[in-house]
C-alpha cells in the first residue's frame, strides 16, 4: 500500500510520552526538534518510515477513511500541522493529490467560515472560490438570485438581532453568572417587549376611539336614580395631598374616573366592540409570541438525548463555559462543577439504594411521603383560606368608620389582599425547600417538586383572590340572593365591580413593584454591607447572596398573569407594566452585579428555556379563565363602562354582527354552527393523531439509528484491523 | 493587545484568562503546537470559540482541546486530566476514576476503551449547552 505519504499521527499503542503540560515548555521543545507534541500532526514523525516498511498500522488506515478527511487535509496551501520540513516536496505532492481528493469530497461549496482549516487557508479558499464563481460567469441566474436572496435573509436577521435591546448586557450577564441567569433576563426583555406592543395596541384601540369620537361624559352624580343604585367616584369636596397620594397607591378617588379603568369609557357601540376585540387580539398575539419562544426552546431540548443516558459525558465535556473570565468566577464555576459531580455520584447510590429497598422501607419512605405531602396541601389550603378571608374581610373593613377617619389604616385595609399574597409566596417556598429532601428524592427530583409547588402557590394564590372577589360580586354565584337579584351583581357595595377588579390587579402590581424594591433596599444591600464587614465563615455564609433563577422567573411570571387578568377591567394596565419591567431590568442588574455572587448551584439554561415558557403559558391560560368569565357570565355594571345596559359583555358582538352585511352575517353564524365545529374538530384530531404517529416514527428511525452508527463503528474498526492483517500477513511472504 | 507583536505568547494570554484549558487552547490553536499564536491563529481561536461557528466545527476543535496526548483519542488519562481541571483537584482519586469510566460507560461508542473523534461527536452534539458553553464572548 501506498502509504509512507501519509501521516500516522494517529498510534494505537498508549503514548510513550504522557504529557504533562504544566511542565512542557517552549524551552523543552528545542531539544527535540524533530518531535512537536503538542501538534495536532505526527507526534512520532520520525517513526514514519519505519511504519511504513512494516506495514501499514491500524491507525493508518483508519487515517485513510473519507471520514477523516478533515483531519488529513488542513486547506489548500496549508502543510498538515507536524509535517516538517522535510518532507515538504513530498508534502506539496501529497496536498495536490489530497486536494483532488477533497474537492470532491466537499460536494456542495461550504461556505469559508464553516471549515476546520486555519485562517490562512481559509483565505485560500474564499479565493479560488470567488475566482470560480466569477470564471463561472453569471452561472445561472436563479442560483445567482438564490444566493442574493439568502444574504439578505442573513443580513436581515443579523439587523434584527442588532435591534434587540442590552444584547451587550446580557451577554456581559451570561459570561459572568452563568447562562441561567441570563435567561432570567431575557425573559424579562421579551415580556417587556410583549407588554410594549399590548399597550400600544390598547392605546389604539381603546383610547383613540374614545378620544376620537366626542367629547366624554363627566362622572355619574350622587343625583342619578336608577334601580341600581349609584355611583359616584369623584372625590367629595377638598381632597387635601396626602389624600392625594394615597388614591394614587389605592387607585382610587381621581384615578378611579381616568382612562385607567374600565368605568370611565363611555357606552358607544364603536368603542364597545374594539374595547372587547383588543382583548381577543392581544391575548392571540401573547400566545404566538410565547408559543414560538416555547417551541425554539423545546427544540434544542426534544433532540437532546434524555439526560439519564449522557449526565456524566456531557457534565464533563459541557460543564466549563469558555467564556468566564475573572479569577472569582472561575473558582466559583468550579465548585459548581465539583457540586454537580458529587450530586450525580450521590444520587447514583441513592438509586442503588433505592433499587435495593425492602417491602418494609419502601412502605415507610412512601408513608413518610404521603406525610409530607399532606403537609404541603394543609399549608397551601391554610394561605389560600387567609387570602379568601383577607379579601372578604377588606370590604367590610372599609366600611367602619374609624377606618375612613384614618387615611393610612385604610390604604392598609386596601392593601390587604395583595399583603397576604406577597407573605405567603415569601414564606412558604423555603418551607417547601426544607420538606423536599425528607421525601427521599435524588436532587433532580426535589428541585422538580419544589419548582412544581412554588408555581401552584403563586398562580392558586391569584386564583383564590379572583374567587373571592367573584364571591362579592355575584353574591356567591346566588342569582336569588336578595343584593344581587335587582341588577345581577352586588350594586351597593360594588356599584361598579369591573372597575373594582381593576384596581385589586393594579394594587397588586405596585404592591410587588414596591416589594420588590423594599427587599432590594432593606434586605440584600444591608446584608451585603454590614455582613461583608463580618468576620470569618459566619460573615462569609450570610454575607454572600445568589441571584436564584427559579424563584425570580417565577415572580416575573406572577407579574405578567396578573397583567393579562387586569388588562381587560384596567386598559392602562399593560403600559404601566412596561414601565415596571423596564424599572426591574435595571434594578436587578444593580442588584445582581452590586451584591450577588453567582449561584453555585447553576440551573441550566436549556432545562430554563423549555420550562419556563411552559410556565407562562399556563399563566396566560390561567388569566384567560377570569377575564372569560366575565365577559360571558357576569352581567356588567348598570352605571359605568361601555357595556352599560347589556345583558353581558359578549352581547355587543351579536347585536353589532346584525349591522352586517347579510353574507358576512351568514358567514359568521355559520362558523358558530355545529356544521362547521363538529368537522373542525374532527380534522384537528386527526392532524394530531397523526403528528402523534409521525413524532413517534421519528422517535424509533433516531434510536435504529444510534444503533446502526456503532454498528458501523464497531465494522469498521474490524475491517481496518483485518486490513492491517492481511497487509502485514502479505508483507511478511514478500522475499526481503 | 500587545504592541504590533505578531507572536502572543502564551505567557501574555494567560493575562486574559483564568481558564484551567488556557494552555490547551492555546496549543490547539497555535500553528506550530507550542503555543505561540500568530493573529492568523489568534483570529481562528476566537471564530471557532464564537456563536456564529457551527456545531461540527466545535465539536472538533473541542475534542481536540480535550485530547491532552494529542494522539487522537480522548483516553482515560485525558479524561482524568480533564475532570481534575475541571474540579480543581478537590474531587477524590476514586471519585475520579468513576466519573471517567462512566463517561467511558456513557461515551464509548465502539467499546475500545477510549473516545475517538466520532464518538465524542456523536455524544457532544445533542448535548444542549455545549453551543453556549463552547463560546467566549467578545
Amino acid at each position: 500500500m501506498d502509504l509512507p505519504m501519509s501521516l500516522p499521527y494517529l498510534q494505537l499503542t498508549a503514548p510513550s510520552w504522557p504529557l504533562e503540560t504544566e511542565t512542557v515548555s517552549p524551552a523543552a521543545m528545542e531539544e527535540r526538534p524533530t518531535w512537536e507534541p503538542e501538534a495536532w500532526g505526527s507526534p512520532g514523525g520520525w517513526l514514519a518510515p519505519r511504519e511504513a516498511r512494516a506495514g501499514p498500522s491500524l491507525s493508518s488506515v483508519l487515517n485513510e477513511l473519507p471520514s477523516a478527511a478533515t483531519l488529513r487535509y488542513r486547506g489548500p496551501g496549508v502543510l498538515p500541522w507536524g509535517a516538517s520540513e522535510e518532507e515538504e516536496e513530498d508534502g506539496e505532492r501529497r496536498l495536490q493529490t489530497m486536494a483532488e481528493v477533497a474537492q470532491q469530497e466537499l460536494e456542495e461549496p461550504v461556505p469559508s467560515r464553516e471549515l476546520p482549516w486555519p485562517m490562512q487557508a481559509r483565505r485560500t479558499h474564499r479565493k479560488s472560490h470567488a475566482r470560480d464563481q466569477v470564471a463561472q460567469g453569471s452561472g445561472s441566474r436563479a442560483s445567482n438570485c438564490a444566493l442574493k436572496f439568502r444574504r439578505l435573509k442573513e443580513k436581515t436577521k443579523e439587523g434584527l438581532h442588532t435591534l434587540q435591546p442590552w444584547a451587550w448586557t446580557l451577554k456581559r450577564i451570561g459570561g459572568q453568572f452563568g447562562a441561567g441567569t441570563e435567561s432570567y433576563f431575557s425573559l424579562l426583555r421579551f415580556l417587556l417587549l410583549l407588554n410594549v406592543l399590548a399597550s400600544v395596541i390598547k392605546a389604539c384601540m381603546t383610547l383613540l376611539p374614545t378620544w376620537l369620537e366626542g367629547t366624554l361624559p363627566g362622572p355619574p352624580g350622587s343625583d342619578t336614580s336608577s334601580p341600581c343604585g349609584f355611583y359616584n367616584p369623584s372625590p367629595q369636596g377638598l381632597v387635601t395631598f396626602p389624600t392625594h397620594l394615597l388614591n394614587l397607591l389605592s387607585g382610587e378617588g381621581f384615578l378611579e374616573w381616568s382612562p385607567l379603568f374600565y368605568g370611565f369609557y363611555p357606552p358607544r357601540a364603536h368603542l364597545a366592540i374594539t374595547y372587547l376585540c383588543s382583548v381577543f387580539v392581544i391575548g392571540l398575539l401573547y400566545l404566538l409570541f410565547i408559543l414560538h419562544r416555547s417551541v425554539s426552546g423545546l427544540k434544542q431540548t426534544l433532540v437532546a438525548e434524555s439526560g439519564a443516558l449522557t449526565s456524566y459525558s456531557h457534565r464533563v465535556f459541557t460543564a466549563w463555559d469558555f467564556g468566564l473570565c475573572g479569577d472569582v468566577h472561575v473558582r466559583l464555576r468550579q465548585r459548581n462543577i465539583l457540586y454537580e459531580l458529587q450530586v450525580e455520584l450521590e444520587e447514583a447510590v441513592v438509586r442503588r439504594q433505592a433499587a435495593v429497598r425492602t417491602l418494609g422501607q419502601q412502605a415507610r419512605v412512601w408513608s413518610v411521603r404521603i406525610l409530607l405531602n399532606l403537609l404541603v396541601i394543609a399549608l397551601l389550603g391554610a394561605a389560600f383560606y387567609g387570602i379568601y378571608w383577607a379579601t372578604g374581610a377588606t370590604v367590610e373593613l372599609q366600611e367602619t368608620p374609624s377606618v375612613q377617619q384614618m387615611p393610612l389604616l385604610k390604604l392598609l385595609v386596601d392593601y390587604l389582599p395583595s399583603i397576604f399574597i406577597s407573605g405567603v409566596n415569601f414564606l412558604l417556598p423555603p418551607v417547601f425547600k426544607l420538606i423536599a429532601p425528607l421525601e427521599g428524592y435524588t436532587r433532580s427530583h426535589q428541585i422538580a417538586f419544589i419548582l412544581l409547588r412554588t408555581v401552584f402557590l403563586r398562580l392558586a394564590s391569584l386564583l383564590v383572590l379572583l374567587f373571592s372577589l367573584w364571591n362579592q360580586i355575584t353574591c356567591g354565584g346566588k342569582a336569588e340572593a336578595e343584593e344581587c337579584k335587582t341588577c345581577g351583581y352586588n350594586y351597593k357595595e360594588l356599584p361598579c365591580w369591573e372597575t373594582r377588579l381593576g384596581q385589586e390587579m393594579y394594587k397588586l402590581l405596585l404592591f410587588d413593584l414596591l416589594t420588590g424594591v423594599a427587599v432590594m433596599l432593606l434586605i440584600q444591600f444591608p446584608r451585603k454591607l454590614l455582613c461583608g464587614l463580618c468576620p470569618g465563615a459566619l460573615g462569609r455564609v450570610v454575607g454572600t447572596q445568589e441571584f436564584q433563577v427559579p424563584d425570580e422567573v417565577l415572580g416575573l411570571i406572577y407579574a405578567q398573569t396578573v397583567v393579562w387578568v387586569g388588562s381587560f377591567f384596567c386598559p392602562l394596565l399593560p403600559l404601566l407594566n412596561t414601565a415596571k419591567f423596564l424599572l426591574l431590568f435595571y434594578f436587578k442588574k444593580f442588584t445582581l452585579f452590586s451584591t450577588c455572587s453567582p449561584a453555585s448551584r447553576t440551573f441550566r439554561a436549556s432545562t430554563a428555556n423549555f420550562f419556563f415558557p411552559l410556565v407562562l403559558l399556563l399563566g396566560l391560560a390561567i388569566s384567560a379563565v377570569p377575564v372569560l368569565y366575565s365577559i360571558f357570565l357576569i352581567p356588567p355594571s348598570k352605571l359605568c363602562g361601555p357595556f352599560q345596559g347589556q345583558s353581558s359583555i359578549w352581547a355587543q358582538i351579536p347585536e353589532s354582527i346584525s349591522n352586517l352585511p347579510q353574507t358576512v352575517q351568514n358567514f359568521l353564524f355559520f362558523l358558530g354552527t355545529q356544521a362547521f365545529a363538529v368537522p373542525l374538530l374532527l380534522i384537528s384530531s386527526i392532524l394530531m393523531a397523526y403528528t402523534l404517529a409521525l413524532a413517534n416514527s421519528y422517535g424509533r428511525l433516531v434510536s435504529e439509528l444510534k444503533r446502526q452508527i456503532e454498528t458501523e463503528a464497531q465494522n469498521k474498526v474490524f475491517l481496518a484491523q483485518r486490513a492491517v492483517a492481511l497487509s502485514s500477513a502479505t508483507g511478511a511472504l514478500r522475499p526481503p | 493587545m500587545g504592541n504590533k507583536q505578531t507572536v502572543f505568547t502564551h505567557e501574555q494570554l494567560e493575562a486574559y484568562q483564568d481558564n484551567p484549558f488556557r494552555q490547551r487552547i492555546a496549543q490547539v490553536f497555535s500553528e506550530d503546537g507550542d503555543g505561540h499564536m500568530t493573529l492568523d491563529n489568534f483570529l481562528d481561536m476566537f471564530s471557532v470559540m464564537s456563536e456564529m461557528a457551527p456545531r461540527d466545527l466545535k465539536a472538533y476543535y473541542a475534542f481536540k482541546i480535550y485530547d491532552f496526548n494529542n494522539d487522537g483519542y480522548i483516553c482515560a488519562w485525558d479524561l482524568e486530566q480533564t475532570v481534575t481541571k475541571l474540579t480543581r483537584g478537590e474531587l477524590s482519586a476514586e471519585e475520579v476514576s468513576l466519573v471517567c469510566e462512566k463517561v467511558l460507560d456513557e461515551a464509548d461508542g465502539d467499546h475500545d476503551g477510549r473516545l475517538s473523534l466520532e464518538d465524542f461527536q456523536n455524544m457532544i452534539l445533542r448535548a444542549p449547552d455545549f453551543l453556549s458553553t463552547f463560546h467566549i464572548r467578545i
